[in-house]
């Protein structure tokens, strides 16, 4: 995935260059808009991170020009959570909007979105591991052993299978399985997760479903990893 | 700034006196000319009424000469008086330019104001017929007008003059009156110059204030503890905000100087950058939460509204809750129904937030009752748990921001004391009020969105 930020915060464009490179992604910077304008109009890329508030040429202007010759996807950032803001960006033809302060795994999440849009890439019998989910008889079994789970630790388990190795966080669990679109301020979703931990892990020698402390949860396989 | 209350009155008063002055000063006026005029008429009349008689009652001869010595000397008599007369005997005719000033007046009319030679003269005329005695004889008599216009004039420049005083003492009067009057606003204006941020519980002494002016004391005196209690929250507000900021970010400082100060392996710089990614989550929700508020407060109302049935979103808000329900063995028993246009995420956040608080003060095993009704205008969701006691000043401020009713537990991790303020901010956005009651080992919070 090729990927231009336009930020003219180096701090923050810094540690967006590194997150998204060391997840495979191909990342050029821009620190003001007449950069970014230039870097947009004439490379082909994939998606483009795009700063409201910048030196020379701003977020709005940039996108007019972009969204005059191509259809880049364009997910703009911005210290103001002002509704008019977002609808300005929306109607000027970004693709989606995040409000500083955002998670970096919210904004990572939200660029695959965007690229993956219109893939369909969906099966219906997935595995981690010794772990199979059948998300058509809504079923899953580890080492043929079959788990009982209610019909939301199925679903939470569905999400985690289905992006498996993406570390998801309490606020787009909730969301995606009890379509809570909010931080909820509560523990739910850890609960939840040790609710389906102790049927999906514990009786079982590797555990699949891991904690990142301050991040959220990831489903993945790491002893193949360690096996190679 | 406009003119002063006391300059305006003055000048209102001068106004209106003016006009008083003026009204009489023209009726007077009017009065005396007519008088003067009467008078000067009667004059005539009588000198008039004198010659005839000279004449009518005369039998002798060399008549006219007689009459001539007679006008003569009445003329020198009253050197004002003129008289003329006319007729084709020539010795019944006198005075200069006789057949002239006889073609000025016409007889039996009211006395004419002529001038002759500069002097302003009234005229007055009669025609005597002709009998055996004298020829038809006419005569007129003037009266110099002189002394009645310097009357007339002396009583104008007084009325001029009286005017001008009365006018200028009515105003000065009016001036201090005001003054006098208004010295209890002026006392009010003190005693509000004294009220700043530094003494914010000084009010106006309303028992020295007249009647007038004492409800406009009162609505200033509530005004201010409106504004004070504003303050007041908004002290507390900054207070807290600093303060429920201030303990992540020493936790953050802290304990990465800590960290840093000696060699660390990986290990032992993950769990302190996992550490400090837990307590810039919390800060980041805090400030989400406090940006969520002061749009509300600045009026946002819901936007994206559509129909829905309450019950139905009470319903997919116990089933997210229902691990935490499950922990704590509640149960949720929801009672009614009813259909509004809602926001559903704002609606399920608010909803979330209630029932959470409720699991959180509740002891477990308890029932939590969840009853919705509506009337005319608005939908209710109130939500019953039994409780600790919550006193009714607790019971008013439960929707402050970072109000905690239990004190003893701050900061319990995901509680920052934002959930009830976010109920009502979320109730404002739907044009509708939260509502907190305790009774009898059971509290009821709640709130209501409007149906239009």
């Amino acid at each position: 995935m090729r990927v231009l930020i336009v930020e003219d915060e180096r701090k923050t464009a810094e540690y967006l260059e590194q997150g998204l490179r060391e997840q495979g992604c191909t990342v050029d910077l821009a620190f003001d808009g007449i950069d970014g304008q230039h870097l947009a109009l004439h490379y082909d890329f994939d998606v483009i991170v795009l700063d409201v508030m910048l030196p020379g040429l701003d977020g709005f202007a940039v996108l007019k020009s972009l969204r005059a010759v191509k259809n880049t996807p364009v997910i703009m950032l911005t210290a103001r959570d002002g509704v008019e803001d977002r609808v300005r960006g929306l109607q000027g033809g970004a693709d989606d909007y995040l409000v500083k302060p955002f998670s970096f795994l919210e904004l990572f999440a939200r660029l695959q979105v965007l690229t993956r849009r219109g893939r369909a890439q969906e099966t219906t019998l997935l595995r981690v591991g010794d772990l199979q989910v059948d998300l058509i008889a809504r079923k899953a079994q580890r080492q043929g052993q079959r788990l009982d789970l209610t019909a939301k630790e199925f679903a939470l388990l569905a999400l985690l299978a289905r992006r498996q190795g993406e570390i998801l966080s309490k606020t787009v669990i909730a969301e995606m399985v009890w379509d809570m679109n909010f931080d909820s301020n509560t523990n739910v979703v850890e609960v939840a997760i040790k609710r389906l931990r102790s049927k999906l892990d514990a009786p079982f020698p590797t555990e699949l479903l891991h904690t990142i402390r301050g991040m959220g949860y990831v489903l993945e396989d790491r002893s193949a990893q360690a096996g190679g | 700034m406009k003119n002063s209350i006391a300059a305006r009155l003055a000048a209102m008063f001068a106004m209106a006196s003016i006009v008083g002055f003026a009204l009489i000063g023209a009726a007077l006026h009017h009065v005396l000319v007519r008088e003067l005029a009467r008078h000067q008429n009667d004059q005539i009349t009588n000198r008039i009424a004198d010659i005839s008689y000279v004449l009518e009652h005369a039998r002798s001869p060399g008549l006219g000469e007689r009459m001539r010595q007679k006008l003569d000397a009445l003329e020198s008599a009253g050197p004002r008086t003129r008289v003329w007369m006319w007729s084709k005997d020539p010795a019944f005719q006198y005075g200069s330019n006789v057949s002239e000033m006889l073609g000025l007046v016409r007889d039996n009319t009211p006395g004419a104001e002529v001038d002759i030679a500069g002097n302003k003269m009234r005229l007055k005329s009669r025609t005597v017929p002709a009998n055996d005695l004298w020829p038809e004889v006419r005569f007129a008599v003037g009266v110099d007008s002189q002394p009645f216009i310097s009357t007339l004039h002396a009583f104008e420049k007084a009325l001029l003059a009286l005017t001008l005083t009365g006018t200028c003492l009515a105003a000065a009067l009016g001036w201090w009156i005001a003054r006098l009057g208004l010295a209890p606003v002026e006392r009010l204006s003190g005693d509000a110059q004294r009220i700043g941020p530094g003494n914010r519980a000084q009010r106006l002494q309303l028992p020295s204030l007249p009647r007038e002016l004492a409800d406009l004391g009162m609505s200033f005196n509530q005004a201010l503890d409106r504004l004070d209690a504003a303050y007041r929250q908004l002290e507390t507000f900054s207070d807290d905000v600093a303060h429920e900021l201030r303990t992540p970010l020493a936790n953050l400082i802290g304990q990465t100087q800590v960290t840093l100060a000696r060699e660390r392996d990986a290990g032992e710089l993950r769990e302190v950058l996992q550490s400090n990614l837990e307590e810039l989550e919390r800060l980041r929700a805090i400030v989400a939460d406090m940006l969520f508020l002061a749009r509300a407060e600045q009026g946002a109302k819901a936007r994206s509204r559509v129909e829905a049935s309450i019950a139905d979103e009470v319903g997919k808000t116990v089933e997210f809750l229902d691990v935490l329900l499950d922990d704590a063995l509640m149960t949720v028993e929801v009672l009614g129904d009813a259909t509004a246009p809602i926001e559903t995420s704002l609606f399920r956040r608010a909803l979330t937030n209630l029932l959470h608080n409720a699991i959180q003060h509740s002891i477990r095993g308890a029932e939590i009752r969840v009853e919705i009704a509506k009337d005319a205008s608005h939908a209710r969701v109130r939500i019953t748990n039994p409780s600790a006691p919550i006193a009714p000043e607790q019971l008013a401020r439960l929707f402050d921001r970072f109000y905690r009713v239990d004190t003893s537990r701050p900061n319990s991790g995901e509680n920052h004391g934002l959930g009830l303020a976010i109920v009502k901010a979320v109730a404002a956005m739907h044009r509708g009020e939260v509502f907190a009651e305790y009774a009898d080992g059971r509290a009821t919070i709640g709130f209501s969105v409007s149906l239009n």
